[in-house]
């Protein structure tokens, strides 16, 4: 079977996703873009535990890369233009992941997106994240809605650890574009050196 | 004027909101906070300042506490009120409701 890059969050969605790639024999590897100061310890927290469960439940190792995202976002903030923030973000984290899928020897990156459930979550805003990596997108979730996600997510017992409280992010605009324009987003992106933010983060990502 | 300091959505944080919004002025708010000795991230559209709790501070005057502690958000809110002259109601007219203050 194949080894994969899995993006998670701490949220319902992503150990959901794995559960699925797992099952089928996949091997993964996790990566967490830590939010911080944008957010607080909990989605961290949370990923660490949602993997505990996880490698018990499937017996496998799943090493978790923690990537420093907070700088990036910083750098967004005061370079682009806040309506387009959340689909910036996510391209830098699509980049980030395919840089570690390169080092891991991984062939595909997986998410556990679903359509429409958030603001970046259009099929738009879908497509100008991901045209900027090369490597294929697994979405196992695509086609579930929230309940048949949540109900998983109980059956596999990471419900309860998604669901803790915790400090949403504060670098979402007011007002996220929900439709996108890849010519808007790529004008907006040159406003900073994305290669150099990609160096930088990854070189500083920790292996947990 | 600021009147609630209640829950955020994720239930991780208290904000203050207030109504109708401000307009800060971050880089005034900066200074005033490093002058105390705080350290501040300033991402231009906001500001993360490492006051006790950590707070984020946007431009709109919308403040989040990083506690789930409402007396400990109560404290930095006042605490920052103080510092950056912010229009409030006064603490005793906050009831606590639904774990949240308003």
């Amino acid at each position: 079977m194949a080894r994969g890059v899995m993006l998670m969050s701490g949220g319902i969605d992503s150990p959901v996703a794995i559960h699925y790639m797992l099952r089928q024999g996949h091997e993964l590897v996790a990566v967490h873009m830590d939010n911080r100061p944008f957010t607080d310890d909990t989605p961290l927290e949370k990923v660490v535990d949602h993997l505990t469960v996880l490698r018990e439940r499937y017996h496998q190792p799943i090493p978790l890369y923690v990537v420093p995202h907070g700088s990036t976002q910083t750098t967004l903030m005061r370079a682009t233009d806040r309506h387009v923030g959340c689909i910036l973000c996510r391209r830098f984290m699509w980049r980030s992941a395919e840089r570690i899928a390169e080092r891991e020897r991984a062939t595909f990156l997986v998410t556990g997106e679903s359509l429409g459930q958030v603001a970046s979550q259009t099929l738009s805003n879908m497509h100008s994240a991901t045209v900027a990596v090369q490597l294929p997108i697994v979405r196992p979730l695509i086609g579930f809605d929230k309940q048949e996600i949540e109900a998983v997510a109980k059956e596999i017992g990471t419900y309860g650890i998604s669901t803790r409280p915790g400090v949403c992010c504060q670098a979402v605009p007011d007002k996220p574009a929900t439709r996108s324009n890849l010519i808007q987003i790529l004008r907006e992106e040159e406003q900073v050196d994305a290669d150099q933010i990609i160096d930088d983060c990854v070189r500083k990502a920790i292996i947990l | 004027m600021y009147r609630k300091l209640r829950l955020c959505s994720n239930n991780g944080g208290y904000e203050a909101i207030p109504e109708p919004s401000l307009h800060l002025d971050l880089g005034a708010v900066r200074s005033t906070l490093e002058a105390q000795g705080i350290a501040v991230v300033d991402a231009r559209v906001l500001l993360v300042a490492a006051t006790d709790p950590e707070v984020t501070i946007s431009r709109s005057g919308r403040l989040l506490f990083k506690t789930r502690d409402p007396a400990a958000a109560e404290r930095g809110f006042q605490q920052l009120r103080r510092w950056l002259d912010l229009p409030g109601a006064p603490v005793e007219e906050m009831v606590p409701r639904r774990g949240g203050i308003s």
